[in-house]
């Protein structure tokens, strides 16, 4: 997952599909997000690469639509219904994920375990 | 035959038996006619009937979208297979009657026209590209409006059908695998090429307006082409041939309820198009953005049309021959020789050719060769043939004997053929272009969505851990042996605390050989699995897994338990890495046995990790709208959260999290 400035990324993903859950006005997915361009990568728990400066899942609400739908803590989100989330702002990646006019989103997530049991099967 | 006027001398007195017979079709007046032709047709399109039959019902039956889009497509393809052999039947006919007519008006002894050979036709690999509008495409905007789609191809009475693929926005290509060959084609072919479209979004139980307007415009269809049908197949025009069987096919086509495919576009290739690579070629597309049907073609295609001429690929005569090279008059050499493509092997034996022995010598008969009968030969009372050729500027000429006068016409007849072959298939006589035969359907990876490179390294949701437990789980069974051995690989420490448990157990009741998962084992980056049906549950099914304890040798157990605590072992690790300040302590019951159950675990693993983060919430300062322990969808005071809000984005030490 580590990444080179300029090179592009490829890393082993999972896609997850999220429904939002109403709940009165808001439409929630159940999970916190932590990270993006304009927050300090090192105090990120859950990066390998302390210079990762992408958008990491901190928290998933136990029962809530992200854990249904399989999203782990310490996922990194890539994309958010084909939008890009490597390079965007916290607040951007906020909003993209809270589209009030969204029922679904599709993410694109990857973690160490999935690389790893990648390379595990293929040896 | 009954009529006056007709050309036919020959009369038959009306209700003789005879008559009745003739009526019945079973009589034949003239010796010349091939029958066999028109009883095969006349049996394929009663199949064909008899297909579209069975299509007609399942359209009716099926419940499912999917069911319907190929019941309909099975459909259309029977009623244009119907068509087509009805038309050639017609022209069967109408060429018989013109044979016969040719034959009384002239004494023309047998035409000296030549025949091509014919040829082996095969498209492959048809791509077609598509023009979304970036903002569809890129930005997955509104509605996923899909389109079923598939290909006709054509070729005189014969047509074959690509698969049905399901074209969203997410494809930039609609890709048809299948090669399609045709066995019997004319250096004239023409292969047409049509794609048809359906939408698939609309309910097809439509209400009974639209039903009733269906109907009456299929069966008013129906009816009018049956009766141009009729008028066409009359047998009092032409042919004597009564055709017994002829009123099945005039019935009004059945009423159609379910998805209707339009033709879409379409293009016609031929002998011109025959390349032994890629090639593009346009196509010319009916209908517009208003149709229902409608799919942002580019406006090309891209296919491989491959030609394998039988001049090419078969022997078209051989026989034994003697050989004589260049100007040397003794030297006379026996051989067996195999025309055969733009080459004529010459064995020393006949047994040769079967042996896949090397031949002695080889003559390439191309467009360069020349070829000449000569009687100059005073040794032999026959004629001998001489071929000559350009080797690299030098002009190379053997002579050709054969045992006898009519031999050596043969060979002669032989090598026009050839020539005339090689002229009328132009650039396929030139080198042999391969044709991959369809191979029996391998059970190939299935993506659910082709196309954009974001989903090229996608495994499918809902079997995840399972088919990583299960990888892993297999391996440790191939490893079992060999960890006695001592060496266990560095994992296996995941499984050491609870010896039994990721083993399959719950495998049991299956059977120890499970079928290898291409898509897993594969070194290509596209992970997608087609799972034992055992794992692809839905991610419901992690609930009722939550429900019940995690029991070690209940065959009955779900898979999501034993994933869950492998979960938990994953981020176990994960958590002991960390120096950081989420102190994630969901370290999975230390007891050896899982019995204490995942429920326990993540809500604990939660309660610890708030409770980390709360505690640290003074130095990170930041967990603005968080959840709190309670009700985890309550969200606190608003006033609070814009304070924090504010707090948290202006102060550059934190790092933000928000909850989604």
């Amino acid at each position: 997952m580590s990444f080179i400035p300029g090179q592009p990324v490829t890393a082993v993903v999972q896609r997850i599909e999220i429904r939002k859950l109403r709940q009165g006005e808001h439409l929630i997915l159940g999970f916190s997000i932590g990270g993006g361009i304009d927050q300090d990568p090192g105090q990120n728990p859950f990066s390998e690469d302390k210079s990762d400066k992408g958008i990491y899942v901190t928290r998933v609400t136990p029962e809530g639509p992200a854990e249904v739908a399989g999203l782990m803590m310490g996922d990194k989100v890539m994309q958010v219904n084909g939008w890009d989330m490597t390079m965007v702002t916290h607040d951007q990646a906020r909003k993209r994920l809270t589209k009030k006019n969204e029922d679904v989103v599709r993410l694109l997530v990857t973690r160490k375990s999935l690389e790893q049991a990648v390379k595990h099967s293929m040896m | 035959m009954f009529c006056r006027n007709q050309t036919t001398r020959a009369t038959i007195a009306r209700g003789s038996a005879l008559e009745m017979e003739i009526r019945r079709g079973k009589f034949r007046r003239s010796v010349f006619l091939d029958t066999l032709q028109d009883s095969n047709i006349q049996k394929k399109i009663d199949h064909e009937i008899r297909m579209r039959d069975g299509a007609c019902k399942l359209l009716a039956a099926c419940s499912q979208r999917d069911q319907a889009l190929e019941a309909s497509k099975s459909l259309l393809t029977c009623n244009i297979r119907i068509m087509a052999y009805m038309s050639e039947l017609q022209r069967m006919k109408e060429a018989q009657v013109m044979q016969r007519v040719a034959l009384r008006s002239s004494d023309a002894g047998p035409t000296d026209d030549r025949l091509p050979c014919k040829g082996k036709v095969a498209i492959s690999d048809l791509r077609i590209p598509l023009m979304w509008k970036d903002t569809e495409y890129f930005k997955n905007k509104g509605e996923l409006h899909r389109c079923a789609v598939f290909c006709l191809l054509q070729v005189g009475a014969e047509i074959h059908d690509t698969d049905m693929v399901i074209v969203d926005r997410t494809l930039t290509d609609i890709c048809f695998d299948n090669t399609i060959v045709f066995s019997e084609a004319s250096p004239g072919f023409e292969l047409r090429v049509e794609m048809y479209s359906c939408c698939s979004e609309e309910d097809y139980s439509t209400g009974s307006t639209s039903r009733k307007l269906a109907s009456k415009l299929s069966s008013s269809l129906g009816r009018s082409a049956g009766k141009k049908l009729r008028v066409a197949m009359d047998p009092g025009a032409c042919s004597p041939i009564s055709n017994g069987g002829g009123a099945t096919l005039l019935l009004p086509l059945p009423t159609v309820v379910g998805p209707k495919y339009h033709l879409l576009a379409h293009t016609t290739l031929s002998l011109s198009h025959v390349q032994d690579s890629f090639r593009t070629h346009d196509l010319s597309i009916s209908g517009n953005e208003e149709c229902s049907h409608w799919v942002p073609l580019y406006g090309n295609v891209c296919c491989r049309l491959a030609a394998q001429p039988h001049c090419m690929t078969q022997q078209m005569m051989s026989g034994c021959l003697k050989v004589k090279f260049g100007g040397d008059p003794q030297s006379w050499t026996n051989v067996y020789g195999v025309l055969k493509g733009t080459n004529l092997f010459c064995y020393h034996r006949q047994e040769d050719v079967e042996a896949n022995i090397e031949p002695a010598f080889t003559i390439s008969i191309n467009k360069k060769t020349r070829i000449r009968a000569s009687e100059k030969d005073r040794h032999n009372k026959a004629q001998s043939i001489c071929i000559s050729n350009h080797y690299g500027g030098e002009e190379v000429t053997h002579t050709l004997s054969a045992d006898s006068r009519e031999d050596t016409h043969r060979w002669m007849e032989a090598f026009w053929q050839q020539f005339y072959d090689m002229s009328q298939w132009k650039q396929c006589c030139d080198d042999l272009m391969k044709i991959e035969l369809p191979s029996p359907r391998k059970p190939t990876l299935v993506t659910s969505k082709q196309g954009s490179l974001y989903h090229e390294m996608v495994i499918d949701t809902s079997d995840d851990i399972s088919t990583v437990t299960d990888i892993l789980a297999r391996r440790m069974e191939e490893l079992e042996l060999r960890s006695q051995l001592g060496t266990s690989p560095p994992w296996m420490s995941l499984f050491e605390e609870s010896p039994g448990c990721p083993r399959t157990h719950n495998r049991l009741p299956h059977s120890p050989l499970r079928c290898p998962r291409p898509g897993l084992l594969s070194s290509e980056a596209s992970l997608t699995s087609d799972s034992d049906s055992p794992c692809s549950t839905s991610p419901c099914s992690r609930y009722s897994g939550w429900a019940e304890p995690l029991s070690l040798s209940s065959p009955s157990s779900h898979f999501r338990p034993r994933t869950l605590s492998l979960d938990a072992k994953l981020s176990t690790l994960r958590g002991r890495g960390y120096g950081g300040v989420l102190q994630c302590s969901c370290q999975p019951p230390s007891s050896s046995s899982l019995a204490p159950i995942p429920a326990q675990c993540v809500p604990q693993a939660t309660l610890s990790c708030s409770s980390s983060t709360s505690s640290n919430s003074s130095s990170e300062g930041s967990h603005s709208p968080e959840l709190s322990d309670g009700t985890p969808f309550s969200r606190p005071s608003s006033a609070r959260q814009s304070l924090r809000n504010l707090r948290a984005k202006l102060d550059p030490r934190n790092w933000l999290q928000s909850q989604v």
